[in-house]
C-alpha cells in the first residue's frame, strides 16, 4: 500500500492544530458541575451515606446518591446480547443503579455526586461524604468466581455465572476427536486491559422543561446507538433525548456505551433546573470506563494423520465485570462465534460460552471485540499444532485454508463467509517479510545475545453487521446551495470527513473538497448504525455511493430544464451535465446553486440501503527479539498484508493497520491490569503502573495490500478498523515463542513483560539443569 | 487539590526566612514529583515556597578539578551541558535518560537529590562520584545525605545549594526503565574515583545503595567481565506487582555488567 499516493486527512489540520471541539470543551449557560464519589471498596454493603457535611461545603448545591437513582429508576441497562441459549435460558442482566444502592461491587463504583459551582469545589466536597461500608468477600478472577463458594455479587446470578451458551456440533466434534491422529490443546488467555482514549470521558446535560426534553453532549460513537441506549436506561423518550455530538478522541468501544454518570447527571440536570458538567479525571478513567477483553480461552484441535484439521472446540469464560455494560457480553459471545473456524476448513466445531461476574470493572467492546480473541487462540492452537507435528507453519496452514472455489463458505457455527484468497495472502506476506530468508537473521541476532523469533497469523474477522438493519444517508444543499451529506456515523478518529466525501465526490467527479460531512446531526431523522464494528465505510460509506448516484438521476431533468433539452439528451460527466452534443452544459454544483434557498432544495434527497458483513482477513508476519538477560522483547520487524477489499485512501488503512498493531503489541507486550486479589483494589490505576504502547514499539510496518473485493456492497470494501488488532496478537505472541522454543518455553500469557519472559527463562534454565543432572 | 499560598522566594535568605515563618509549608523547584502529589491530595501543604528560579542555586561550572551544579539546574541543561559533556559524560547521560522531555525541561537536580526516590536517577550519580551536597548550611557528603526511602540528611528547611562532584577518572550509567513510569527499575552507576571505585544502584533497592560486592570486584583495576559471575542478594530489594525481587536483583548485576562494558568501550 504504501507506494500508492496517500492524501492528507482533510480533518489533521484542524485536530492536530486544537481546533478540535470535544466534550470537555462544551458549557451550557448557568451550567454547574459533577464530581463522583467512588467506592474505594471492591465489594461491600454500604451501611450509610451521610451526605450533610458535603452539602454545607462552599459551593456545594447538591448531592445525590443511590436513592436518587432508584427513584428515578435509572438501573436498567439495555444488553445488546438478546438470543437465548439451546435450554431456552437468556442471559441475567442485574440491576444497576446509576448510583450504587445498598452494595458496592467494584473500585470506582459510583456511589454519589456532588453538584456544585465549579468543579474544583464538587471534588472537594466529596471528602466530606461520609460512607460507613460492611465489607464483603471479594473475587476479581473469572474462573474463581465460578467455583462453588465463591463470593457471590449479585442476588439473581446464581453461581456468578450470567449466561451459558454453546453453539456447534459437540457430538460430531467427540465423534471427530476420537478419529484424530493427534490432538493439540491450549489453554490461553486474552488479557483484561483498560482502554485509556486519549480524551476523557464527560458530558454536559442541561434540561428543557417547557419541552420536557434533555440535551446532551457527550463522548459517542453515534447518535443512534447512544439514543437508543439512554431511552432503554431512563425511559425518556428518544425524541426528548437531544444529542449534541462533536468530535472524539479515541473510543475503540469503550464510549459506545451509556454510562451510569450520565443517567446521573440527567437526574440532578432535571432536578435543579440547570445544566451540569462533569468531566473524568484520568484516575477515574482507570477505575471506572469500561475495560476489555478478558477471557480464558481453552482450545483444542483435532488432526488427522495427512496434518488435516478434523474439528476443534473451544471452551471461554468471559470476566464481565461487576456488571454488564450494552456491548461487553455480545462482544465476548457473539462475535468470536461467527468465526471459531478461523479461515480453515474444519469440519467439526463446538464452543461454549460462560459470562461471569467478578469485583472489577465492568467490561465492554474493544476494539477487535471478541474477534482478536477468538482469532488468538485458533492462531495458537494452529502455530502449537505446527511445532507437536513438526510442519512447517504456512505449510501447515496452507494444507488446511478454505478453498477458493469454496465460497460462500458456510462456516459450522454461526459465519457464512465472502470470498477470500487466504493462501494469496500468505504467499504475498511470506516473500514480502523473507520468510526463507529468516534463519539468517535469527543467527545474526543469536551473535548479538538476542534471541530472534518469527511468528505469523492468519486470521479474518466477521465486520461491519449492522445493529440497526439499514444504513441512510441524506445529501442536502445548504442555503449557499453547498453540498452536504449527513450521516448517523461518528468519526471517533477514522477519517470519515476525508473518506466519505471522497466517496460521493469520486462517484459525482467533483472536487472533494465541494462536498462536507456532517455526522450525527441532532434533529436529522436518519435510521442507520453507529461507528463500531469496522462497519462505517463498509456500510454508510457504500450508502454515500448510492446517494451520489441517486442525485445524479434526481438532478438530470432540473439540468435538462436549464439547458432546455429532454432528460434522456442529458448526459452526465465529471461534474456536468452535457447535451448529446456537445454544446451545452451545466455543473452539478451550478445546477444546485440556482436553486440555493429553495426550501426543500430540490436536489434533496435520502438513500438507503442494507450492508451486511463482510470478512477482512490477512496475514501479518512478525520477527521479535528477546534479550534473554532482562527479558525484554523487542518487535524487529513487521509485515502485513491484508484483504480489505477495495482501499478507498491508502493512508486512512495504513493508519487503521499501524494503531491496531500498536493496540495489539501493547496488549501483548506492556499492558497488565491488576487487581489484589485480597482487596479488589486496582494496583495498576494510573500510567506510572500501566505500560501503554509507546510510539517506539512499532516500528515501520511493511504494509501489503492483497485486495479480494467484496461483492456484497457497492464500493468492493471490507471492514479495516480492527484488522490490525486481530492479526497482531497471534503474530506477536508466536514470534515471541519462537524465538524462546529453543530453551523448551511453549507457552506464555500475554502480557509478555520483561519479568514475565525472564522468569520463563529461568525456569526453563532450572529445568534444563536438573535434566542434565 | 488542597488551598494553599504560592510564595515566591526572592533570595536563598529570603526562602530560608519563609520556610521558617511557615513551618507547613513546601519548597518548590520544578516541581515535578510535589505538584502531581498536591493533585492526588497526599501533601497538603499551607505554602509552596517557588525557589525555581534563584540565581544563587543556578549554574554549572567547572573548576579545577570539580563540576558544581546549582540545584534548580533542569534535566535537560545538564544534558545539553557542554561543560559537563567534557567533564563527566556518564552524568550527561544519565540527565537525558530522566522521564521524558517535558520533566527534563521542568525538573531540577536540587529537586530531585531532596527528594530521593527511591527509583531516581541522580541519586545514584551522586552517591557513585562521592559528590558533596552543598546546602544553605552545611556541606553533606553524599554517603551520609541518602537515608533510604524519601529520606535524606537534609534538616527541616534547609535548602539545597548545589551538588559538587570531584570529576572522575571514568564513569558509566546504566538504567533499566520500569515499561510504564520510565524512572529506573535498576540503575547502576559506576565511577572510577579519586577515592576509589565506587558503585552506585537505584530502583531496586528501598533507596539508593552502594553496591560492594561490585566495589570489591572492581578494587583491584577495571577489568572486562569483572562483574559477570556476581550475585545479587535479592532479599532487601523492592517486590510489586510487575516484578520479583530476584528479577530486580538479576537487573542489577545485568545493568552493573552493561555499565562496566560501556565504561571500558
Amino acid at each position: 500500500m504504501s507506494e500508492k499516493h496517500a492524501a492528507n486527512r482533510r480533518e489533521d489540520l484542524r485536530l492536530i492544530t486544537g481546533r478540535g471541539r470535544y466534550s470537555s470543551d462544551m458549557n451550557l449557560p448557568g451550567q454547574l458541575h459533577a464530581a463522583f464519589l467512588r467506592s474505594d471498596h471492591a465489594h461491600a454493603e454500604i451501611v450509610s451515606i451521610d451526605t450533610a457535611s458535603a452539602l454545607k461545603r462552599p459551593g456545594a448545591v447538591a448531592v445525590l446518591t443511590g436513592d436518587d437513582a432508584l427513584a428515578a429508576g435509572y438501573k436498567h441497562f439495555p444488553n445488546l446480547l438478546t438470543f437465548t441459549n439451546k435450554a431456552g435460558a437468556s442471559l441475567i442482566k442485574p440491576q444497576r443503579p446509576v448510583l450504587a444502592h445498598g452494595r458496592v461491587r467494584f473500585v470506582g463504583e459510583t456511589v454519589a455526586m456532588v453538584v456544585a459551582h465549579s468543579a474544583a469545589e464538587a471534588r472537594d466536597a466529596l471528602d466530606a461524604i461520609e460512607v460507613e461500608y460492611r465489607d464483603l468477600p471479594v473475587v476479581v478472577d473469572a474462573e474463581e468466581a465460578l467455583q462453588p463458594g465463591a463470593p457471590q455479587l449479585h442476588a439473581n446470578v446464581p453461581g456468578n455465572l450470567n449466561f451459558e451458551w454453546d453453539t456447534g456440533d459437540a457430538a460430531a466434534v467427540e465423534q471427530a476427536f476420537k478419529q484424530a491422529a493427534h490432538v493439540t490443546r491450549l489453554k490461553v488467555v486474552s488479557p483484561r486491559v483498560i482502554p485509556n482514549p486519549m480524551e476523557p470521558r464527560a458530558a454536559v446535560i442541561g434540561y428543557d422543561a417547557a419541552e420536557d426534553a434533555y440535551d446532551i453532549y457527550t463522548n459517542s460513537q453515534g447518535i443512534v446507538m447512544l439514543r437508543w441506549q439512554f431511552a432503554a436506561l431512563t425511559g425518556v423518550a428518544e425524541d426528548k433525548l437531544r444529542f449534541h455530538l462533536h468530535d472524539v478522541g479515541g473510543s475503540f468501544g469503550q464510549r459506545s456505551a451509556v454510562y451510569p454518570e450520565h443517567g446521573a447527571l440527567m437526574i440532578a440536570a432535571k432536578k435543579l433546573g440547570r445544566p451540569v458538567k462533569w468531566v473524568s479525571s484520568r484516575s477515574e478513567g482507570f477505575l471506572s470506563d469500561s475495560h476489555g477483553r478478558g477471557i480464558v480461552m481453552a482450545g483444542e484441535l483435532a488432526i488427522d494423520k495427512d496434518g488435516k484439521f478434523l474439528a476443534a472446540k473451544y471452551q471461554f469464560v468471559c470476566d464481565m465485570g461487576a456488571y454488564l455494560t450494552p456491548t461487553g457480553t455480545a462482544s465476548h459471545v457473539r462475535n468470536p462465534a461467527i468465526c471459531t473456524t478461523g479461515v480453515y476448513k474444519i469440519p467439526a466445531l463446538y464452543a461454549n460460552f460462560r459470562v461471569v461476574m467478578t469485583n472489577t470493572a465492568p467490561v465492554a467492546a474493544y476494539r477487535g471485540a471478541g474477534r482478536p480473541d477468538i482469532a488468538y487462540v485458533i492462531e495458537r492452537l494452529v502455530d502449537q499444532a505446527a511445532h507437536e507435528l513438526k510442519i512447517d507453519r504456512a505449510e501447515l496452514r496452507r494444507r488446511n485454508f478454505i478453498p477458493l472455489d469454496a465460497f460462500p463458505y458456510k462456516t459450522p457455527t454461526m459465519g457464512v463467509y465472502e470470498a477470500s484468497d487466504f493462501n494469496g495472502c500468505l504467499t504475498m506476506a511470506l516473500k514480502a517479510a523473507d520468510y526463507d530468508g529468516f534463519p539468517a537473521r535469527r543467527a545474526a541476532a543469536a551473535k548479538r545475545g538476542k534471541l530472534r523469533g518469527i511468528g505469523l497469523s492468519t486470521t479474518i474477522e466477521g465486520t461491519a453487521a449492522g445493529m440497526f438493519p439499514k444504513d441512510q444517508i441524506a445529501i442536502e444543499f445548504n442555503a449557499e446551495g453547498q453540498l452536504e451529506v449527513f450521516t448517523v456515523a461518528l468519526s471517533q478518529g477514522q477519517g470519515h470527513e476525508t473518506t466519505f466525501a471522497q466517496i460521493v465526490a469520486d462517484t459525482l467527479g467533483i472536487d472533494a473538497t465541494d462536498v462536507t460531512l456532517r455526522e450525527s446531526v441532532q434533529g436529522k431523522k436518519l435510521e442507520g448504525n453507529h461507528t463500531g464494528g469496522s462497519r462505517s465505510l463498509v456500510g454508510a460509506g457504500s450508502i454515500c455511493k448510492v446517494a451520489a448516484q441517486k442525485l445524479i438521476e434526481q438532478a438530470r431533468p432540473l439540468a435538462a430544464e436549464a439547458l432546455e433539452l429532454e432528460p434522456s439528451q442529458v448526459e452526465y460527466a465529471k461534474g456536468l451535465f452535457t447535451s448529446r452534443d456537445g454544446s451545452k452544459s451545466i455543473g452539478l454544483l451550478d445546477l444546485a446553486k440556482k436553486h440555493a434557498g429553495a426550501n426543500p432544495h430540490p436536489l434533496n434527497l435520502m438513500a438507503e440501503g442494507s450492508v451486511a458483513a463482510t470478512f477482512p482477513n490477512g496475514c501479518h508476519i512478525a520477527e521479535v527479539e528477546i534479550d534473554p538477560e532482562t527479558g525484554v522483547s523487542k518487535i524487529a520487524a513487521y509485515t502485513a498484508c491484508d484483504d480489505c477489499g477495495t482501499v478507498i485512501n491508502h493512508a486512512i488503512v495504513e493508519g487503521q493497520i499501524h494503531g491496531g498493531v500498536a493496540m495489539g503489541a501493547g496488549q501483548v507486550f506492556g499492558e497488565q491490569v491488576m487487581y489484589d486479589k485480597a482487596s479488589g483494589q486496582l494496583l495498576s490505576g494510573s500510567f506510572s503502573d500501566y505500560a501503554m504502547p509507546r510510539a517506539g514499539w512499532v516500528g515501520g510496518i511493511n504494509m501489503n495490500d492483497h485486495p479480494v473485493i467484496s461483492k456484497i456492497n457497492v464500493l468492493g470494501a471490507k471492514g479495516v478498523g480492527e484488522s490490525g488488532c486481530t492479526a497482531s496478537l497471534s503474530s506477536l505472541v508466536t514470534a515471541a515463542l519462537d524465538a524462546l522454543r529453543p530453551l523448551g518455553i511453549h507457552h506464555v500469557d500475554m502480557p509478555l513483560t520483561p519479568p514475565r519472559v525472564w522468569q520463563q527463562i529461568q525456569r526453563a534454565k532450572q529445568l534444563q539443569q536438573t535434566k542434565a543432572k | 487539590m488542597h488551598q494553599f499560598s504560592y510564595l515566591k522566594a526572592k533570595s536563598l535568605a529570603d526562602a530560608a526566612a519563609l520556610a521558617k515563618a511557615n513551618p507547613e509549608a513546601k519548597l518548590m523547584s520544578g516541581g515535578m514529583t510535589l505538584l502531581p502529589t498536591l493533585k492526588q491530595g497526599l501533601a497538603q501543604p499551607s505554602h509552596l515556597i517557588d525557589i525555581g528560579g534563584l540565581k544563587e542555586l543556578s549554574g554549572i561550572e567547572v573548576k579545577g578539578d570539580v563540576l558544581s551544579i546549582g540545584a534548580v539546574t533542569r534535566h535537560y541543561d545538564v544534558a545539553s551541558s557542554a561543560a559537563v559533556a567534557k567533564a563527566i559524560p556518564a552524568l550527561s547521560y544519565l540527565a537525558n535518560q530522566i522521564g521524558d522531555p517535558q520533566v527534563r525541561n521542568r525538573g531540577t537536580i536540587g529537586g530531585s537529590v531532596a527528594n530521593n526516590d527511591p527509583a531516581a536517577d541522580y541519586p545514584s550519580a551522586v552517591l557513585a562520584l562521592n559528590a558533596t551536597i552543598v546546602t544553605d548550611r552545611r556541606e553533606i557528603a553524599a554517603d551520609d545525605f541518602f537515608q533510604g526511602m524519601f529520606a535524606t540528611a537534609l534538616e527541616e528547611g534547609e535548602i539545597v545549594v548545589r551538588i559538587v562532584f570531584p570529576l572522575p577518572k571514568r564513569a558509566a550509567y546504566e538504567k533499566f526503565p520500569h515499561p510504564a513510569s520510565g524512572y529506573a527499575m535498576a540503575g547502576v552507576f559506576i565511577a572510577e574515583t579519586a577515592a576509589g571505585v565506587r558503585v552506585a544502584v537505584t530502583g531496586a533497592g528501598p533507596g539508593v545503595f552502594r553496591w560492594s560486592d561490585a566495589e570489591k570486584a572492581l578494587a583491584g583495576g577495571l577489568k572486562a567481565g569483572a562483574l559477570d559471575a556476581l550475585t545479587v542478594d535479592a532479599t532487601d530489594l523492592n517486590e510489586d506487582f510487575h516484578a520479583t525481587r530476584e528479577y530486580r536483583a538479576n537487573l542489577v548485576q545485568v545493568m552493573g555488567k552493561r555499565a562496566l562494558q560501556k565504561l571500558l568501550a
